[in-house]
């Protein structure tokens, strides 16, 4: 926590926004408790009974799927002692309950039974469902293959929030592809950072930076050409490949091409959905970015990846002739400076290991008292000025209710 | 509330050999009078052999474009006014009809982001056709899975209009047929397109199948059922059996008479009713149901289907018992409240006393 009065302004947002557990709590309270928040894939829920829980801001929410198809979700929270245990039950899948004094909810949520009602609770009267004791209800949605709950039950449609913006993303059919990562239960990457989350959001939407941290690494897709900007909350952006790439990208990607996007259409889609989850959506790979604030100044970061939905063998044809391929020769891979790609960042030809870099030595000098942002690029970093002004306005917004 | 209003048959379409469309023109002083929910229905009144007599109809037309009010009517096998109608309507001809009602309606709004799942069977079709249309044209992200069955190809209502909405609409609505007395055809047997029909009735064997076929993207779902007696019952029982909540189910039935039980109802039992601030004290004749008994001693109790459906003539029991014959449209809940449809009680102790509020 900063000890003294930090009144340095970022862009739109003061420093202490980075660096204070009070902005830390208010962002929990009002952006991440009133939004709708990632929550997986819809494959993570997908047999009737199957359950997961996910956090949103302040509140834990507990997602099941009925034998109806339809998903429903409540506040994990037992009615009785507020307790965080709600697990799905029984031969149908057709019970929550809490194993602590196992109160039990249908899947609605309505209570329908509590041991020994009639000795210990003689205060409640009539039918349990009616004592106001049923579980509190959220909101769960699906958009382009992924979960997303809300933690008010009467929230905006999801297509509220994101319908606007969806015609900026990429056409990728998400729901065909299937999700790839070493590990069968591991996500592809998790990884802690030391920095806020505001500073990884603005890394990761800054234009202006994709030329020269990733000099090497991100240069097979052509940084002049690209397109962005903002629709209500939410940030979009496309590039293209460069030519030498596009022209032959059928034989030079990494992996199999994702045929739901037309060629004319092919690039990288590299949107920021408003207040934590980014995408990635190229030519082979379709990934989500999700951050997930832990303090000011520690923020973990989980990708999830997913490719074609096509048998080892072709990823095996596919990584050879792309990995003989003469693009690479000039693209991708290639470390900034010279030096041991084992302990330099600089150096390892990984664009994540640079961008996480240049995050935490971005947090170090927030405590400085020289720091300052000393100008700003009008266009390459006019997203990061319109983020912090999405982030203050939301808060502003939502602190008058 | 119960005024009924002279409009004039504007066209009559013959929509199949068993079947035609009637459209009203609706004059403009009376739009708001007339505006209704997709779903809901009016009531019509004729005199035939000089009796008087009222069905209502659902409406098929949707209320959000501008079109004239449309009722499907179907023949019934001993059907007075669905014959009659059927028979003797033609354009230019003038009807008594009463404004729209009903509770069976679709709440649509430009807003919602949800699945519908409809079933209709028969020409149970008339008021799924009206929320299909309205919830494609309203709602431009919402999905719509339907499930529409048949005796057989001749039989379907509407069929010409599906396949539209079906070109222009093809990526949020799905729809499957199902007939239960397919005709074969000479060109079967060399037709090897793909089935475009199922076999079958609208059953807990097919809407199981319909439902795990056609899972729902978009998670806020309502399901619409509108039919026979008989494919309701079995409709809610399949989606109930899967956990979908009845809160999440609205149906609605027509025609075709539901059984109903015998009972056996106290003769001449004395009534007490509060109607427009008025008491009433009167006997309720053998066989007679409450709102009867008062409709023949000139009182004027709000009703509209008589069968149990529509629920204008609720009324509250205060004292006493009753049975209903039949109720399609009170809840538990304002069952347990003590509501009671009058066009279907009748009397089951010596003494009842109602309020219509």
């Amino acid at each position: 926590m900063s000890t003294t009065k930090n009144t340095k302004m970022m862009h739109a947002l003061p420093v202490a926004a980075y660096t204070s557990q009070e902005w830390f709590d208010k962002e929990m309270e009002l952006i991440f408790s009133k939004t709708w928040q990632f929550a997986g894939f819809i494959e993570d829920v997908a047999e009737a009974g199957d359950y997961i829980s996910v956090q949103a801001g302040l509140n834990n929410i507990f997602i099941i799927k009925g034998r109806d198809g339809r998903l429903r979700a409540f506040h994990n929270m037992c009615r009785h002692r507020g307790t965080q245990l709600l697990r799905a039950i029984g031969k149908g899948k057709k019970a929550i309950t809490c194993p602590y004094h196992d109160w039990t909810y249908d899947l609605e949520g309505k209570l329908i039974s509590i041991p020994k009602k009639e000795e210990e609770f003689p205060q409640l009267k009539g039918e349990l469902h009616q004592c106001d004791l049923n579980l509190h209800e959220a909101s769960v949605d699906i958009f382009k293959g992924m979960l997303f709950v809300h933690p008010d039950k009467d929230a905006p449609s999801i297509m509220e929030y994101f319908g606007e913006v969806e015609p900026y993303l990429g056409p990728h059919i998400v729901e065909e592809l299937v999700e790839y990562s070493e590990s069968e239960t591991e996500p592809v990457y998790a990884k802690e950072i030391n920095a806020n989350w505001k500073i990884i959001v603005e890394n990761y939407i800054d234009h202006y930076h994709l030329a020269h941290l990733h000099e090497g690494t991100l240069n097979m897709y052509d940084h002049a050409k690209a397109e962005f900007g903002w629709i209500g909350p939410h940030y979009w952006f496309y590039e293209p490949l460069v030519p030498e790439y596009a022209a032959d990208v059928k034989n030079a990607s990494p992996q199999p091409l994702i045929d739901s996007v037309p060629e004319d259409k092919i690039g990288a889609y590299v949107p920021w959905l408003f207040p934590n989850i980014g995408l990635s959506e190229g030519e082979s790979t379709w990934s989500t970015f999700h951050v997930t604030p832990l303090a000011p100044d520690r923020t973990l970061v989980v990708i999830r990846s997913k490719v074609m939905n096509v048998s080892e063998w072709e990823f095996t044809k596919q990584y050879t002739k792309s990995s003989m391929h003469k693009v690479w020769k000039h693209y991708g891979n290639k470390g900034k400076y010279e030096g041991d790609p084992e302990t330099d960042p600089m150096a390892s030809g990984d664009f994540m290991a640079e961008d996480v870099y240049a995050c935490e030595q971005q947090q170090k000098s927030l405590q400085s008292p020289l720091f300052s942002v000393g100008a700003q690029a009008q266009r390459g970093e006019y997203a990061i000025y319109k983020f912090q002004s999405v982030v203050k306005e939301w808060m502003e917004k939502h602190q008058d209710k | 509330m119960s005024t009924f209003y002279n409009l004039k048959v504007i066209d009559v379409v013959q929509e199949t050999s068993e079947s035609v469309v009637i459209a009203f023109d609706v004059p403009y002083e009376l739009y708001e009078t007339f505006d209704y929910k997709p779903g809901q229905y009016v009531t019509l009144k004729f005199n035939i052999n000089g009796e008087e007599v009222r069905r209502s109809y659902s409406l098929c037309s949707s209320p959000v474009l501008e079109e004239p009010l449309r009722i499907g009517v179907k023949r019934v096998k001993d059907g007075l006014v669905s014959n009659y109608i059927n028979d003797n309507i033609r354009p230019g001809d003038f009807i008594e009809v009463m404004p729209a009602d009903g509770r069976f309606y679709a709440d649509v709004k430009k807003s919602n982001y949800k699945t519908y799942y409809l079933f209709a069977a028969g020409s149970g079709i008339t008021p799924i056709l009206s929320i299909l249309r309205t919830v494609l044209v309203t709602e431009e992200r919402s999905y719509v899975y339907m499930f529409y069955g048949n005796k057989s190809e001749e039989t379907i209502m509407f069929k010409k209009e599906l396949d539209t909405l079906l070109q222009d609409y093809g990526d949020r609505f799905i729809l499957e047929h199902t007939l239960s007395r397919p005709k074969a055809k000479w060109s079967d047997l060399w037709n090897t397109k793909q089935e475009e029909y199922r076999k079958g009735r609208v059953d807990e064997k097919s809407i199981t199948w319909f439902i795990n076929e056609y899972p729902l993207y978009a998670q806020n779902a309502e399901y619409y059922i509108c039919g026979p007696g008989a494919m309701i019952a079995n409709t809610e029982k399949a989606l109930q059996q899967i956990d979908v909540p009845s809160s999440r189910i609205y149906k609605e039935s027509f025609g075709g008479k539901v059984v109903q039980q015998e009972v056996a109802a106290i003769a001449n039992a004395a009534l007490n009713a509060r109607l427009n601030g008025k008491s009433i004290t009167t006997t309720i004749p053998q066989g007679k149901t409450i709102l009867r008994a008062l409709i023949d001693q000139k009182y004027n109790p709000p009703y509209s289907c008589e069968g149990g459906v529509c629920s204008t003539c609720k009324c509250k029991l205060k004292e006493g018992k009753v049975h209903m014959h039949n109720n399609l449209s009170l809840d538990e809940e304002e069952v347990a409240a003590g509501y009671i449809l009058s066009c279907q009680s009748v009397p089951m102790s010596d003494k009842v006393t109602i309020e219509y509020s």
